[in-house]
Order: structure tokens, then sequence, then C-alpha cells
């Protein structure tokens, strides 16, 4: 059988496909929502090395001085600089919220997963657990919870994260357990794959799409509750430059006409939802393997 | 077909599938077959025959209910599935459907190299030219080796799933529909590559399909499936030049031919489909038969030896009694019609 | 007016991708379909020809872009035509049966609600008239208790009987003078296939209904078919009676495709 067999094939469709660029096309939303993003964790990273005054003094300036050139965001009340207090709030919001998703990625992947793919038993138990929980608001759930396991930044992360395995858990396994019995999961048996590898190397691969995507939107809401919990004092200590817990501390001021302490830490929150939901548009588009060639 | 050539005997398989109210789905019904080197046997039917669960259930992809499986003498049914994979090595399976059966974000590389990884156990020098001699094996270029499934026509992903099984060198291949998705040029390229596979590693085929003329076309021998059991099975010419089954005569009949001025007689089944949930203990067919007697419905008929490797399900046929009319059944259906409906 | 109901006239077209370039995929295709004949268009995937089939209705992709020809039905060009004048010709006039009848069926109505729907749709009148003619039109097509089976879901029906419901809807509710079937036998068994094969030239000969079988089959075509137009890779290559081309293909196409269709031609 030559090589002329095979190409003489008919097969016009290539053609269309073929003329699909090689790199893929990046829509202005993604690249606003990385550039955003971006920004965010070099601020956070350079916090670590340097601020323009050491967040946590008081008494730097003389309490609620307007934004200014010595102080580029203004003081609060207590007359710490709000640049600095924003800088290193960033690794507190950005921190929580990417470690809080990651851990609620893997973990509820994971059992997802298994249970998507064993099915049977299994798939039962697990389901029934997770309908029970997300019978609870996250919010509440999670105010609940910080309440009840005391303060600390560990405990918010690990609160966060529960909240989120549900989740994830259902569209991994609703994903797995739609493709379990398509061919090339029975072909991925035949070549020598043990069932969890089968699971995990071969249809969990085609199921990142909704995932990534999903994981976008997630990280918006963990954001959100992250700084919720700040703003009612829960879970981190009265002066941490957390951004929500810096919007509660400015509002007195904002009847009084300092309007920049509450102001600035709702643009950064603002900021920081905002990308993860411009970055959930584009994302599973570019995952997509029709894309790549 | 001498027995030292046989590689894979299968005996009374069954498998029943639970469906809710306590009963059973019976999708296969006592199937028995063997399948030689360097020969192969086609296993023929429609939609809800079974053809396809007998398949999986041979390789264990589902786990059948009853019966045996034995490949080169050893039955493979009571080993772990962990210990599968040595019996993967021996027999492998091409799926019908090119596009399903490739996953799309693997390239051809990795979907042949996967097997030889897993399967052999071979190093990197050793696989990087036994992917070369798979792709040309299947008449592609080594070039194909770093394209996606979405750059591949049907029949060159369908070239692809051809090399995958036969990467780790197995005695038997199963093939399911192998051609029944690809357009009809590309058709009769697949099956020479397949058969021209076969006359040079001689192997073993169990081909499922349910085009009659593609059947015609590679199998040695011929099995027709219906509702779960063979009714009638024998060399390839004997089954369609002298089909004795009601069902496999029905069949052939109602098969178009792509040729000018071929008249056909059609032979007709007219009648409710026995249901396959918890079926009597009766001939499939009952109540859509025109030959239908009191022996039909009192016990499943059994394969009946009728000579020339040739054994049908029938009794009436074999008994000779009811003389089998040819041509037209029209008359005696409409009787059986009052009587199935 | 010659003895033509449908005339494709040098249709050229082409699939705009997102980026807005151009792939041609009908190249001048031209052919005829007369009156009260069974007409077959033959091809294969990326052939074209269901392509063309929809443009007649005029529920092709929205990514395809005319680029030239005319479709002529009874000597109007339906290409020109607004959406109101389509819809009125859409059913009344030219009807079409697709290939998997039962995702063509909605499944929350049941089969004979769907069927006195359409009824009603094109001829008017109250719901019991229209639901009687729905339960006659699925007695036409020989389906056992069609009382009965009117009442029931599009997923109670198995893939031939609901084929057979889709042919009752396109061919007897709606009364057409051309009804397009888009390989309306595909993926069903041979003897159902053959069972609906029957059921469609009947309606075409008795009716003197003008039909247009488009499928891969030749099987199919060389039992029932009066004229057969083939076309490969967006181009019609040859046409004729369906004896004339089994019995004489011009072009190397034509005679490919049926030596592939006829494998065992040597030991035939």
């Amino acid at each position: 059988m030559s090589p002329r067999d095979a190409v003489g094939e008919i097969s016009p469709e290539l053609g269309a496909i073929r003329q699909v660029r090689r790199r893929p096309k990046l829509s202005w939303s993604m690249r606003i929502g990385a550039a955003v993003l971006i920004f965010y964790v070099a601020v956070a990273l350079i916090s670590l090395v340097w601020t323009p005054y050491d967040p946590l003094t008081p008494g730097v300036g003389d309490g609620y001085d307007a934004p200014s050139s010595a102080f580029l965001l203004g003081t609060d009340r207590l007359g710490s600089d709000m640049l600095s207090r924003l800088m290193v709030g960033a690794r507190y919001n950005l921190g929580i919220t990417l470690t809080a998703v990651a851990i609620a990625l893997s973990v509820g992947t994971t059992i997802g997963v298994i249970a998507g793919y064993h099915g049977g038993a299994i798939d039962t138990v697990v389901l029934r657990a997770v309908e029970i929980f997300q019978a609870f608001p996250g919010l509440l759930f999670a105010m609940l919870v910080v309440q009840a396991v005391g303060p600390g930044i560990v405990n918010v992360i690990l609160v966060l994260s529960f909240v989120g395995i549900p989740d994830y858990l259902r569209l991994a396994r609703g994903e797995i357990h739609s493709r379990r019995s398509w061919q090339y999961a029975e072909a991925a048996r035949m070549v020598g794959n043990p069932p969890w590898r089968v699971a995990f190397r071969h249809l969990l691969p085609n199921s990142i799409g909704p995932l990534l995507a999903f994981t976008s939107i997630n990280a918006a809401f963990v954001a959100l509750i992250t700084a919720s919990l700040g703003f009612l004092g829960l879970g981190l200590g009265p002066n941490t430059p957390e951004w929500g817990n810096m919007i509660a501390r400015g509002q007195d001021g904002v009847m009084t006409g300092q309007w920049w302490v509450s102001f600035f830490p709702g643009l950064a929150i603002l900021g920081l939802t905002g990308a993860f939901y411009l970055l959930g548009d584009a994302v599973s588009d570019l995952t997509d393997p029709r894309r790549r060639r | 077909m001498t027995a030292g050539g046989v590689l894979l005997q299968v005996r009374g398989l069954r498998k029943n599938f639970p469906v809710e109210g306590g009963r059973h789905l019976v999708a296969v019904d006592g199937v028995s077959l063997d399948v030689a080197a360097g020969q192969t046997l086609a296993l023929v039917g429609e939609s809800g025959s079974g053809k396809s669960t007998v398949a999986r259930c041979i390789v264990r992809l589902i786990e059948p209910s009853g019966g045996d499986v034995v490949i080169d003498g050893k039955s493979i049914l009571p080993l772990q599935p962990h210990l599968l994979a040595g019996v993967y090595r021996r027999i492998q399976m091409v799926f019908q459907d090119p596009n399903a059966s490739l996953n799309p974000r693997m390239s051809v590389r990795q979907v042949l190299d996967e097997p030889l990884r897993l399967h052999l156990d071979l190093p990197r020098a050793a696989r990087t030219a036994r992917l070369r001699e798979l792709v040309e094996m299947v008449g592609l270029t080594p070039l194909h080796l770093d394209r996606y499934p979405h750059e591949l026509s049907g029949g060159q992903r369908q070239r692809v799933g051809i090399a995958r099984a036969m990467a780790v060198s197995p005695e038997i291949v199963i093939l399911d529909e192998p051609t029944s998705s690809l357009d009809v040029s590309v058709r009769g390229q697949i099956l020479d590559l397949l058969l021209d596979l076969q006359q040079r590693l001689n192997l073993a085929y169990l081909f499922i399909s349910h085009d009659l003329q593609v059947v015609r076309h590679v199998a040695d021998r011929v099995a027709v499936m219906y509702l779960g059991g063979i009714v009638e099975i024998g060399p390839t010419e004997r089954i369609f030049s002298a089909p004795q089954h009601p069902y496999t005569r029905a069949l052939l009949s109602a098969a178009p031919v792509a040729q000018w001025g071929v008249a056909r007689t059609r032979l007709r089944l007219v009648g409710e489909i026995t249901s396959p949930i918890d079926p009597p203990e009766a001939c499939r067919l009952v109540g859509r038969c025109p030959l239908a007697q009191p022996v039909c419905a009192a016990a499943k008929p059994a394969l009946i030896d009728i000579g020339h490797d040739h054994a049908v399900a029938c009794p009436v046929v074999v008994d000779g009694k009811a003389p089998f009319p040819s041509g037209d059944l029209q008359p005696r259906l409409a009787a059986a019609a009052t009587r199935g409906l | 007016m010659s003895g033509e109901l449908l005339e494709i006239e040098n249709y050229s077209g082409a699939f705009r991708a997102p980026t807005g370039e151009l792939t041609p995929v009908l190249h001048e295709v031209s052919y005829r379909l007369k009156v009260g004949a069974l007409t077959a268009v033959v091809g294969e995937t990326g052939s074209g020809k269901s392509l063309v089939a929809l443009s007649v209705l005029g529920i092709q992709p929205p990514s395809f872009v005319r680029r030239s020809g005319r479709i002529l039905f009874r000597g109007v060009d339906l290409l020109g035509l607004d959406e109101r004048a389509m819809r009125k010709i859409r059913g009344a006039q030219i009807s079409m049966v697709f290939q998997d009848a039962r995702a063509a069926l909605n499944p929350v109505f049941t089969v004979g609600r769907q069927l006195a729907d359409v009824y009603q749709l094109q001829h008017g009148g109250g719901r019991s008239a229209a639901m009687k003619q729905a339960i006659e039109a699925l007695r036409r097509v020989s389906i056992p208790e069609p009382a009965r089976r009117a009442r029931q879901y599009p997923h109670e029906f198995s893939g031939g009987m609901a084929q057979r419901a889709m042919i009752a809807m396109a061919a007897l509710i709606c009364e057409p003078s051309l009804l397009i079937l888009d390989e309306p036998t595909t993926g069903l068994d041979v003897t159902i296939q053959s069972d609906i094969m029957e059921l469609i030239t009947d309606l075409c000969r008795v009716g003197g209904l003008t039909t247009c079988l488009i499928t891969h089959d030749l099987g199919i075509v060389a039992e029932t078919c009066d004229e057969v137009v083939v076309m490969n890779a967006g181009r019609v290559v040859e046409t004729g009676s369906a004896q004339a081309i089994f019995t004489q293909p011009q072009d190397p196409y034509t005679r490919r495709l049926l030596a592939a269709s006829q494998l065992v031609e040597a030991a035939a």
C-alpha cells in the first residue's frame, strides 16, 4: 500500500482547516484581563520588597490626608498610607483567592473524575454528599465556619476552598461521565491504560475547556467572598490591609467627604473580579485543540 | 477448520443488563464461535442483534454475564482486571468511528506510541523504528505522525486506528464496523488494507458489520445474529447463495444492489419484534416468521448442523416438512401478520 | 413551460470563515428535476449535495455566501425572494425530510400534535379536524395503530417509524409539489431502509410527486430512481437517466464510485 493511495483519498474539508493560522488570535478581553492580573501580581511581588511607607504604621500622615504628591492615594483615618496598604493588600486578596481556587480545583476535580469514571455506588455517595453540602449558601457557610474555627489566614483559605469544591466536582464528574463510554476511552483501555489513567490522562484533558472557564468565574466569586469576609471583620485581624477590611474601615469617611479610603480598595476589588471574568471568556476557546494548528 | 489453527473460542457467551423493575435485558444469549488464524469470521446483524456487545464482551470492555472466552487455549474471563493487559497483547480492536476513537488532543505519534510504551515497554529507539514501520504498514507516511486527528481525512484516521491495533502485533483482531463511517470510495481501500495485513501477518479477524456487501468481500465464514443469538453460521458463499434461516433470507433480500436491472424479491417479516427484556424460552422469531410451528414456541432452537460446515437454528427448515417456498411470501405473510399483531 | 419543476443554474458559493476568508465549496452547480420523476443526487461527504438542497429551501447555513447562480422553481428565482415569500413556499410547495427523524421532531410534543400543528399551519381549520388528518397520514405511511401512536412522543418511536412520521408530515400533511429527502435512510437497518424506500417510491409514483433523493447509497438509487445527478467536491460531474449512469458511466469519478459500491463485481 503506497502513500500515493492514502493521499488520493477524497478530503475536501481539510482545505478549510489548513487555512487556520498557526497562532491563535488573542481577543481584547483576554489581553485586558491578563494585563490587569499581571499588574496585580507585579504589585503584590513588589510589595514584598518595597512600599512607599510602612503600611501598618499609623501616624505617617495626619489622618485622612487627601491624595497628594506625598501620599498618592491619601491616608486612612489612622494616618497610614493608602498606597502601601493597597499594595500589601494585593498579597492578601490575590494570594487567598488563587490559593483557595487552586485547592478547590485540584481536590474537586480529582474526586469528580473518580466518581464520574467509576459510576455506581461511589458516584451516588459523592453526589449526595455534594448536594447536602451545597444546600448552604456559600457566603453564609463561610462566615459560620470561619467564626467556628477561629481567625487566621490558613483557616480562611481552607474555608474558601471548601466552598468551591462542590462545583468543580460536579463539573468534572459530569464531563467524565459523559465521555467514559466514548470509543477513544475504550481504545485507551485496549492500549493498556489502567482505568485511572484513562480517566485522568485521556478524558480529563478533553474536559479542560469548561473547567477552565468555570475556574475564572469561580476565582471572581472567591475574590468577592474574601473581600466580604474581610469587610465583615471575620477571619483576619482588624489592622490587616486586606481590601475588604479597608473598605469597612473607611465607611465613616464616605459620609464626611474622605472618599478615597473606601474608594480605592473598592476599585481594586472591582478590577480583580473583572479581570477574572474577562479571562474566563477567552480561555475555553484557546484550549480547544482544533484551534491549535 | 483445523483445531490447531483456532485462536479464539467463544462458548455460550451471555450478557444481561438489569432494567428497572427487576427485569433483565438479554443482549447476548448464548453465542458460540471460533476464529482461526488467517481466517475472517463475520458477525452480521441489524441494530439490537447484540453483535457489538459480543465484541466488547470478548475483550471485556463489558463484563459478560456468563459463558467463556478462550484465547489460545486459556480462558480469559477469570482473569483479574489488572492482568488483562497481557490479553490485550494478543487480541486488539479496531473501532467503528474514526472520529470518536481517536483522542482529539493526541497526535498520531502519541496515539501509536502509547501501546508501545504501555504494552511492550520498548526503549525509545525501538519505538521510533516501530512507529515508522506502523505508519508505512497502513499506507501513511512519517509526515503524518505529527498531525492531529482533525487534520486527517476519515480514511486516514481509520488507518491510524488500524495501526494502533497492529502496534502490539496481536494475533486476533476484532473489527467493529471498521468501514461503516467511511465514504464509499474509501471503503474499498481500507478493506484491501485489512485483507493485505491479514495475509502478511496471518491474523484472525472477527469482523462485525451490518453491511452485507462488505461482508461478502472480506469474510470466509459468516454468522448471522438476531436478538442476541446466532441463527445461522456457515461459509460465506453458502450463506449468500443458499441461506436457510428465515431471518437470513429476509435480511439478504432487503439489501439493495448497486447494479442496473437487478430484480429483487423481498422476503418480509411482519409483526412485532420480540422484546429483548425477559424473553420467553422460544425462537426469537415467533410472531414474525411465516414458517412458525408449535415447536418454535416450545423451546429456543439450537444450531443444527446441516453439513458443509453450515448450521441453522431452525428445526422447521431443517426438518423440511414445511418446504420453504421461493420468491415472495405475501399470501402466507398475510396470515402471519394477523397473528403477530 | 418545460417539464422541469426545479432548475439549479450555475450555483456557486463559498463558506465565510470567522476571519472573513472565503472557502469556495460549490462550483457552477447545475441540474434539473423533471416533473413527477424520482431524481437522485449522489455524492460523498463534502460533495455539496446537501448544501444545494438547503439552499433551495433558503435554510442554508448563515456562513454560506452565494457567489452566483439561480434556483428556478416554476420559473421563479427562489434566491431572489424575501423571507415572507419563502415561508409561503416552504411546506406548501417544497418540503424536506432530513436524516435523523427523531432529532428533527420536537421531543416535548406528541407526534400527532406536531403533525396536526403543521396541518393547521398549512390548511387552517380546527384542532380536531387537524388531528384526524394527522392520524390518517400516519395510517397512510403504514404505521400500525396510528391513533395510539399519535399520542406518543418521538422518543417512543423507533428510527424507522419516526422517519415514516416525518415523511407523513412532509409529503402528506404538507402536500407539496416537490419533496426533497436528505439521506432519509442512512443509519437505519437495511430491512427498515427497504421499507422506507418503498414508501417513498409509492408516494412518488402514485401521488405524482416530484422527488429529489440525496444519498450516497448507490444500491437504493439503482433500484428506485429515474434520474441521477452525480456530484463531487462541489461540482456536478455527470447527469443522466439511472439506466445510463449505471450501464454507461461517462465520467471517471462516476465509474470509480460505481466500482467502489460494487465491491464484489468480480464475484457477482
